[in-house]
């Protein structure tokens, strides 16, 4: 079986499929994402605070895109910690890309914390109108 | 005896809520007003010596956007953060997963006592706001010399 769900059904989402939770757990944080999609292509916005760009690794591998990285908040030494909503400073996310997408020209910026992803369409899968020709 | 059972698992799991939060406060001073859950912004606390700490995770926002305030012991961290949707002049854009929070926020972080209002520093990068607050020279540790 494959670790990250696949989504068949296109309507639904489709690149936004959380990777199996048991992967994800403990040690590492699920960031937070909003999916767009245009006849253009995807755009996504994941929340990273903390993540600079030397910290954050992406990568497509067999139609499955994978974020990752570290972030690291500037503090004092000798801090002690007293509580904490964020805890783990490392983070991963997977998404199922469908075959239409044009993985090869993917986009990444990353500013304040939020990574945006631009994902287009591969030419020949965008949408288009069809002449009907006259009898 | 199910629903018996059913009532002190209950009962368990709220007592071990209760320590958790508790143990998440460890000796910081817990009030209703500090403790919030799924809340935007997130929020960590940390002392040093001389210092309280206090990071709030607020991804994609600028600091202009932000407002942080202090009165009578609270400190206040409020302001808007808009979506990233419908940026695009785009036709019919649909919309997939929508988790990131939007709207306007606002949290409030009951200060120790001995936290000095007049000396407070705040900044922001990499979508996290770091507001550093002095503490008290009276309260700050030091060595005593046995005589």
């Amino acid at each position: 079986m494959n670790d990250i769900t696949n989504t068949a059904e296109r309507e639904q989402t489709q690149v936004a499929t959380r990777e199996n939770q048991r992967t994800t757990q403990s040690l590492t944080r699920t960031p937070a994402v909003d999916v767009e999609e245009t006849s253009h292509g995807i755009t996504m916005w994941l929340d990273v605070p903390g993540v600079t760009r030397d910290k954050l690794e992406i990568e497509v591998h067999d139609n499955t895109l994978r974020i990752q990285g570290d972030a690291t908040v500037p503090s004092p030494q000798k801090l002690e910690l007293r509580y904490a909503e964020i805890r783990e400073s490392r983070f991963v996310r997977s998404f199922t890309l469908g075959g239409d997408l044009d993985t090869a020209n993917i986009e990444a910026n990353l500013q304040d914390g939020v990574l945006k992803l631009t994902i287009p369409r591969r030419e020949e899968a965008r949408p288009r109108r069809i002449e009907i020709q006259a009898a | 005896m199910k629903h018996w059972s059913l009532h002190n698992d209950l009962w368990n799991e709220f007592d071990q809520l209760q320590q958790q939060v508790a143990s998440l406060f460890g000796g910081f001073p817990s009030s209703i007003r500090s403790y919030s859950d799924g809340t935007f912004p997130p929020l960590n606390v940390g002392m040093t010596d001389d210092t309280v700490e206090i990071v709030a995770f607020v991804p994609g926002m600028k600091p202009d956007q932000i407002d942080v305030s202090i009165d009578q012991g609270l400190l206040t961290i409020r302001g808007e953060r808009p979506t990233s949707f419908g940026q695009q002049d785009n036709d019919e854009a649909r919309r997939y997963a929508q988790e990131r929070f939007s709207g306007a926020f606002r949290r409030v972080i009951e200060l120790p006592d001995n936290a000095n209002p007049e000396e407070v520093t705040a900044r922001c990068a990499n979508g996290c706001l770091t507001v550093s607050i002095a503490k008290r020279q009276s309260s700050r540790p030091r060595a005593i010399t046995v005589q």
